[in-house]
């Protein structure tokens, strides 16, 4: 800025001062004003802001002092350098200048050179001042539109995540509200069969980088869930999604449940997030859920591994997640929490309902101070009753749903390896208006009569084997196997829906390629055994109106039939 | 210099040190190390050695790191690790795409 | 003599800056001190005394009139002080000293306008 720009205000009482004060001013480039008292100078400054202020001390009217503290005050958050020009030469006086809100002194006689250094000082400081001032003006503004932005992407995230079902009964949970840019994900949801499907996860990045990962991801693990996919699918289309649209250095990394209350098992899948605990009812070690896959959006389709780890979970025992804030909390020396100490709280606790504040006290304790930016969740397996997964909300009136028509499906040894024909099949199912209400129980069916049809017709595995944890993990493996290995082996699906009196019925049958079984001998055996690691016979009789097998098993009929509609 | 890089003769053996904290303040550096180099390395060793902490912004950049000297074709060696460092690159996994040790 | 009472170097420095303006300061200077000298005669108290005596020493200091200067000074040190003893004595002094600076500052006057 050119100094010609400058304003500077002299006020002095004597005239041959004031004229000579002019003149050094004026001569130096600067533009002049001046008051014989400090009345004077406070109209005049009011009035026309000069940036720089030269005040005698001694003035009558009012003295310098007085005139200081006001031009200040009107000055408000803009600087003003106000230049005290005294003879005054006790330390008490000169005091007194910079209090009343002197920023320098001039010493009589005037020295044209010094003053016009102290100007030129006195400007410099008055322009940092104002850039420092505008500065802080611009960050605030920013500041304002990022929190806004961050408002609404969470208004926006809300609504994508509202499909969820974290208020079930069975489950328990713990996220700060700014959980979403921390990059901290807990979603819930049920699947058409009533089972329940939860991930918990976490995004690399703060801010809306992270969050705005998390919302494509939340619409893939609601939709597929919503429409019967398993997690294996649902976890290859989440890959996949994020590893078409984050940047190469974004990644999600998470941990995928799915809890099936009919059978009482629990499905698990954890990619780089900590250790997930199951924790008994018996006293017996927490079981840890530790991760092998890479996170999410890491691998190309082709490179990603669903394999997913199946385990028995009985009434009352429960899993434990929690985001890395809890293990990675530090105190002062910066001595991690760790794995450790964690333990130690879970197989401490007595009564479940305490373990979260348990959990929390323990890292209140080690750190000092109270964190809030850990995600805890717990789940429990419950009886199925205990549960009320919502209906699913169709849109249609139902004017033209097909109510006289059959179909069959076969799918060979290649299909069967890669494809999951359930969801295409119950979304077929869904057009008849009559099935919508027992939707649940026709999800259960078929993907009870499908998964035997695979597992034990198709592929030979042995039931027998899911007896525990370890027999779980045997099962699963030699499924993986031989479903690789598979070069022959078909499943056929037929269905059929007919009118029925005021009503209708559906019929479906499902055949596989394989050896079979003694149908009456299962269906034998008691309930409990049958529940968990039998074919869940029963199961599929108590939720359709009638079910039976023939060719030695190899055949499964099953009727659902509906009554006229209100 | 937080971030050290050391060719080899041929130009074909790209090393990175990276000393002190390995988080996104090195961003900027990091990326430095690898770009615009003259020749495209045929192996590259990051050396963690005098790394102290290695954080999720960190295995970000590595992954960078590989797809740019050619993804799934490129070796990328991660050595010198402290057992901290090797506990992160376990839970996340990273062994399966990057030889640890 | 005259270069005790007034401080040449300071005036030879005022007219380089007031240029065209100097006359016009010698003048202004002259009918402030008048002003400056009733106030002395005129103050009430000690403060007022105080006040004026150091208004005219800033003023004579800054036109070079050293010796008017310190005299001032030594005013509104003794103010300061009861009780007042020498006051009478050191106003007649500064009022001698006043008429003899105000030929000189009229010579100036006289010397610039001519030259």
């Amino acid at each position: 800025m050119p100094d010609s720009t400058l304003t500077v205000l002299i006020a002095e009482d004597g005239a041959a001062d004031r004229l000579l004060l002019a003149r050094i001013v004026s001569k130096q480039g600067y533009a002049v004003l001046t008051a014989e008292n400090g009345e004077q100078a406070v109209a005049l400054f009011a009035e026309q802001r000069p940036q720089v202020v030269l005040l005698d001390a001694l003035m009558p009217v009012m003295d310098g002092f007085e005139a200081a503290r006001r031009i200040k005050a009107l000055a408000g958050e803009t600087l003003v350098p106000i230049i005290f020009l005294t003879s005054l030469s006790e330390e008490e006086a000169l005091v007194r200048c910079l209090e009343a809100g002197g920023d320098d002194f001039l010493a009589k006689p005037y020295s044209p050179v010094i003053l016009g250094a102290k100007i030129k000082a006195m400007d410099r400081l008055r322009r940092l001042h104002a850039t420092v001032l505008e500065q802080r003006d611009q960050i605030t503004r920013h500041h304002h539109h990022l929190l806004n932005e961050q408002r609404v992407a969470k208004a926006v995230f809300d609504k994508v995540a509202h499909a969820g079902c974290l208020s079930a009964p069975n489950i328990r949970y713990l996220q700060s509200p700014y959980a979403l840019f921390n990059g901290d994900l807990l979603l819930a949801a049920f699947t058409p069969s009533g089972d329940m499907h939860v991930l918990l996860g976490d995004f690399t990045g703060h801010g809306l980088p992270a969050a705005v990962g998390a919302m494509p991801l939340a619409e893939v693990f609601y939709g597929m869930t919503a429409k019967g996919y398993g997690l294996a699918e649902t976890l290859r289309e989440m890959n996949a999604k994020l590893k078409r649209i984050l940047p190469v250095d974004m990644f999600c990394c998470a941990v995928l449940l799915n809890l099936s209350f009919q059978r009482r098992v629990v499905e698990v899948w954890n990619g780089g997030m900590p250790d997930g605990y199951l924790l008994s009812v018996d006293g017996r070690e927490p079981l840890a859920l530790v991760s092998r896959h890479l996170p999410l959006g890491v691998l190309a389709p082709e490179r990603f591994d669903d394999s997913t780890q199946v385990l028995p979970l009985g009434l009352g025992e429960r899993l434990f997640l929690l985001s890395d804030g809890v293990v990675d909390t530090s105190d002062d020396q910066d001595q991690l929490f760790g794995v450790e100490r964690l333990r130690q709280v879970l197989v401490d606790n007595r009564q479940p309902g305490l373990l979260f504040e348990e959990v929390l006290h323990a890292l209140d304790a080690f750190r000092g101070r109270s964190r809030d930016d850990v995600s805890l969740v717990e789940i429990r397996m419950v009886e199925p009753e205990a549960l009320s997964p919502p209906p699913l909300i169709y849109s249609d009136s139902g004017q033209s749903a097909p109510l006289d028509w059959s179909l069959q499906f076969e799918f060979r040894a290649q299909t069967l390896k890669r494809f999951n024909p359930l969801p295409y099949l119950l979304q077929l199912l869904q057009e008849v208006h009559g099935l919508r209400a027992q939707s649940g129980a026709l999800h259960s069916v078929l993907s009870e009569l499908y998964s035997n049809a695979l597992e034990h017709g198709v592929l030979g595995l042995d039931s027998a084997l899911k007896r525990d944890a370890a027999g779980f993990a045997e099962y699963y493996r030699q499924r993986s196997e031989r479903l690789q290995a598979l070069g022959e082996g078909c499943i056929r699906v037929g269905l059929r829906v007919e009118p029925q009196g005021l009503g209708g019925r559906l019929i479906i049958e499902v055949d596989d390629s394989g050896k079979g079984f003694n149908v009456t001998k299962v269906l034998a055996r008691p309930l409990i055994e049958q529940g968990l690691s039998g074919r869940g016979l029963n199961l599929i009789r108590r939720l359709s109106r009638h079910a039976e097998w023939t060719d030695q098993g190899r055949r499964a009929c099953v009727e659902f039939t509906w009554d006229a509609l209100a | 210099m937080a971030v050290e890089t050391v060719v080899s003769q041929d130009g074909k053996k790209l090393t990175i040190k990276v000393k002190g904290r390995f988080d996104f303040g090195k961003h900027q550096e990091f990326r430095e190390a690898y770009e615009r180099k003259p020749v495209r390395p045929d192996s590259v060793v990051v050396d963690l050695k005098e790394a102290t902490y290695l954080d999720s912004s960190a295995l970000g950049m590595l992954l960078m790191l590989r797809d740019h000297v050619g993804g799934e074709e490129s070796e990328v060696q991660v050595v010198n690790t402290s057992s901290d460092v090797r506990k992160i690159l376990a839970i996340s996994n990273f062994d399966k795409l990057f030889d640890i040790s | 003599m005259t270069d005790n009472h007034i401080d040449r170097k300071v005036l030879s420095d005022l007219q380089e800056v007031m240029d065209d303006g100097y006359l016009h300061l010698l003048e202004i200077f002259l009918d402030d001190s008048e002003k400056r000298l009733s106030q002395l005669h005129e103050a009430k108290n000690a403060t007022e005394l105080g006040h004026a005596a150091h208004s005219f020493k800033g003023s004579s200091s800054n036109m070079g009139a050293l010796v008017l200067a310190e005299l001032c000074r030594q005013l509104e040190e003794r103010v300061k002080q009861q009780p007042l003893y020498g006051i009478e004595d050191l106003i007649n002094q500064i009022d001698r000293e006043y008429v003899l600076v105000r030929q000189l500052y009229s010579d100036e006057h006289q010397r610039v306008l001519i030259g």
